[in-house]
């Protein structure tokens, strides 16, 4: 399984919450690719049936750089988006998006490719330019299931230039919020990760969007 | 291309047939309610659109919404064009395959926005000098709205016609909307039929509004949230009418038990057959039915009566309500003649609605009886998710 490395810095949160600081633009990345979700994913017999799977997952691939300050986890992306979609404008628009996801379980058990199961659920971190730089935490119990919890102590700051859309995304590695239902993340350990990126303009939301099919492991560095 | 020409592996096969399950659990329910909306005597007042826009969409992001509308025919309606703007199912094999067809989103402009008045510079200067005039919320000047084509009609004078067309969320039996969600948050309540959205598991992706073929699910930019007519079922469940239909001062809706031989929707739709889907062909079979409009006969040039064609174009109106429509017109026209010679007629004794109590079947209480209890939670709970987790797939 391919690693993913999370190592300390000794920077502060203002340095690192930053998209645009020369830190994130010089650190090496691991470049990931990402698929388009199949059809047979679809719970929706509409989606299945006039879609076309292979117009799905407009973001072929994204860049990815992590790191923690021993308090929080700072996860830092890059991908191409030749507009950037920032709201909803209309009925028929569409805002990009990001999604970190981790297992709660055993990640041989987990599901990756339908976000969990009842008994082996998943935890996403979802971010949208609209969501004024507050993610949302999710829980799901496989396809359909996802929901919003109500505590997120997720938080993001993002840009977008010369069509590339640069986000980082941040937590608490341990969680502090009372029954914050998130995953418990600790330096010296490590845990299974996967991604996922909504094109707006491709009209993507939801579960059509691109994601990556296999689990990561994202080892935390003490 | 859709994926059905690929070989599906196991899981997938399990995870198609639990999708399945969790949709045909969506749609059941163990009553429907229907309504029938008489085109005769539809005035087109909108006091329907006002009962409903006092009662359901006067607030949070809702505003710009009209979950009742009347609409003139002919006409674009709203959403402008909507009947061409697809969705809806292409049904085969009798109704063994149901194929969806692709949809287009409306545009909020399309529905008509929100027009904001310059009340204020009217009361404000001298009577002439400002004149009333709406504005869509981004400052340009609305070129559509809920009624745009208000009186348009068609045809020419002394051969003209209009009519209206008010439109709700027809609660279908086989809902497009409901098929669309992936989030499996759209369902038919079992204990009336109605379809409607879970406000805690939508997240707005508007997939409903791309399939529904009667464009009648609005999208709310406040909550982020779609929504749509919701069949006034906290009224059904105190058996108080829908606000539409109480308030339509014309005695032009009557709401029921469709599956009730005693209830008058099942005598217009069932057994004088003159109550009928608009659009049927749609696929998703409606619970809102139109009487369609007889209108008066043709005047010829020496001024006398031209019963050789219709005023309406027959085209038109199969085109809305299919080839049904010659019968039900036939029926009609024989019991109307039947009144005027004289003679006794079921079908134009319930039509003519005498009694408003009389038309609600079971849901004929006057809501002014009511003990109000305001934010007190319906009774109803929804079909429940963990079960359709729990199916074995």
């Amino acid at each position: 399984m391919e690693k993913i490395v999370c190592k300390s810095v000794s920077k502060t949160k203002k340095e690192l919450l930053d998209s645009g600081n020369a830190f994130w633009k010089n650190s090496p990345k691991i470049r990931l690719e990402t698929a388009g979700t199949p059809l047979a994913n679809q719970p929706s017999p509409y989606i299945k049936g006039v879609y076309d799977e292979s117009k799905i997952g407009a973001v072929k691939e994204l860049s990815v750089a992590t790191y923690h300050d021993t308090e929080n986890i700072y996860f830092y992306f890059e991908w191409a988006s030749a507009k950037p979609n920032r709201e909803i404008g209309d009925i028929n628009v569409f805002p990009d998006g990001l999604g970190i996801l981790f297992p709660f379980g055993d990640i041989n058990q987990t599901q990756i490719k339908e976000m969990g199961s009842k008994e082996y659920p998943t935890n996403a971190w979802y971010w949208r330019p609209d969501f004024k730089e507050k993610p949302k935490n999710q829980i799901s119990h496989g396809l359909s299931t996802s929901l919003y919890t109500k505590i997120s102590s997720i938080q993001s700051h993002s840009s977008w230039d010369k069509s590339t859309w640069c986000v980082v995304v941040t937590r608490p590695l341990k969680v502090t919020g009372k029954d914050e239902e998130t995953v418990e993340l600790k330096t010296g350990g490590s845990i299974g990760i996967g991604f996922a990126v909504w094109e707006g303009s491709n009209g993507e939301r939801g579960g059509v969007k691109a994601f990556s099919k296999e689990w990561r492991e994202l080892v935390i560095e003490a | 291309m859709t994926g059905e020409d690929k070989k599906l592996t196991q899981r997938e096969e399990e995870l198609a047939k639990s999708f399945e399950a969790a949709k045909d659990n969506l749609r059941k329910f163990d009553k429907q309610v229907g309504m029938v909306m008489d085109l005769n005597k539809c005035v087109g007042c909108q006091l329907c659109s006002m009962a409903c826009k006092t009662l359901w969409t006067s607030v949070e992001g809702r505003e710009y919404m009209w979950w009742n509308k009347v609409n003139t025919l002919p006409g674009k309606g709203s959403p402008k064009d909507w009947e061409k703007m697809g969705g809806g199912y292409k049904v085969k094999f009798e109704g063994k395959v149901m194929e969806p067809i692709l949809g287009k989103h409306p545009t909020r402009k399309e529905f008509g926005d929100m027009w904001k008045f310059n009340w204020n510079e009217v009361i404000t200067n001298k009577a002439g000098q400002v004149h009333l005039q709406a504005k869509n919320p981004d400052g340009t000047n609305p070129d559509w709205g809920m009624n745009w084509d208000e009186d348009q009609g068609a045809g020419q004078y002394p051969n003209s016609f209009y009519f209206y067309l008010p439109r709700i969320c027809n609660h279908c039996a086989y809902p497009a909307c409901l098929d669309a969600c992936p989030r499996n948050a759209i369902y038919k309540r079992t204990s009336d039929g109605a379809v409607v959205i879970d406000q805690e598991r939508c997240k707005g992706y508007r997939f409903c509004l791309e399939a529904c073929p009667y464009k009648v699910i609005y999208f709310n930019f406040v909550k982020n949230v779609s929504m749509k007519c919701i069949f006034c079922y906290p009224r059904l469940e105190q058996k108080v009418p829908n606000a539409c239909a109480r308030q339509c001062t014309g005695r032009v809706r009557w709401v029921g038990l469709s599956d009730d031989p005693k209830s008058l929707i099942y005598k217009l739709v069932k057994v004088w057959k003159v109550a009928l889907p608009l659009h049927a062909e749609y696929g998703t079979q409606p619970n809102v039915f139109y009487i369609p409009p007889l209108a008066p006969p043709r005047l010829a040039e020496d001024g006398k009566l031209d019963h050789s064609k219709p005023r309406i174009p027959r085209e038109y109106l199969r085109f809305l309500f299919g080839p049904e429509v010659d019968a039900a017109l036939t029926v009609m026209q024989t019991e109307l003649d039947k009144v005027r010679n004289g003679g006794k007629s079921e079908l134009m004794d319930i039509l003519i609605a005498r009694e408003w109590k009389h038309m609600f079947g079971p849901f004929d209480k006057d809501p002014a009886t009511l003990e109000r209890k305001p934010g007190q939670p319906g009774s109803y709970s929804r079909p429940d998710m963990t079960s359709l987790m729990d199916q074995k797939i």
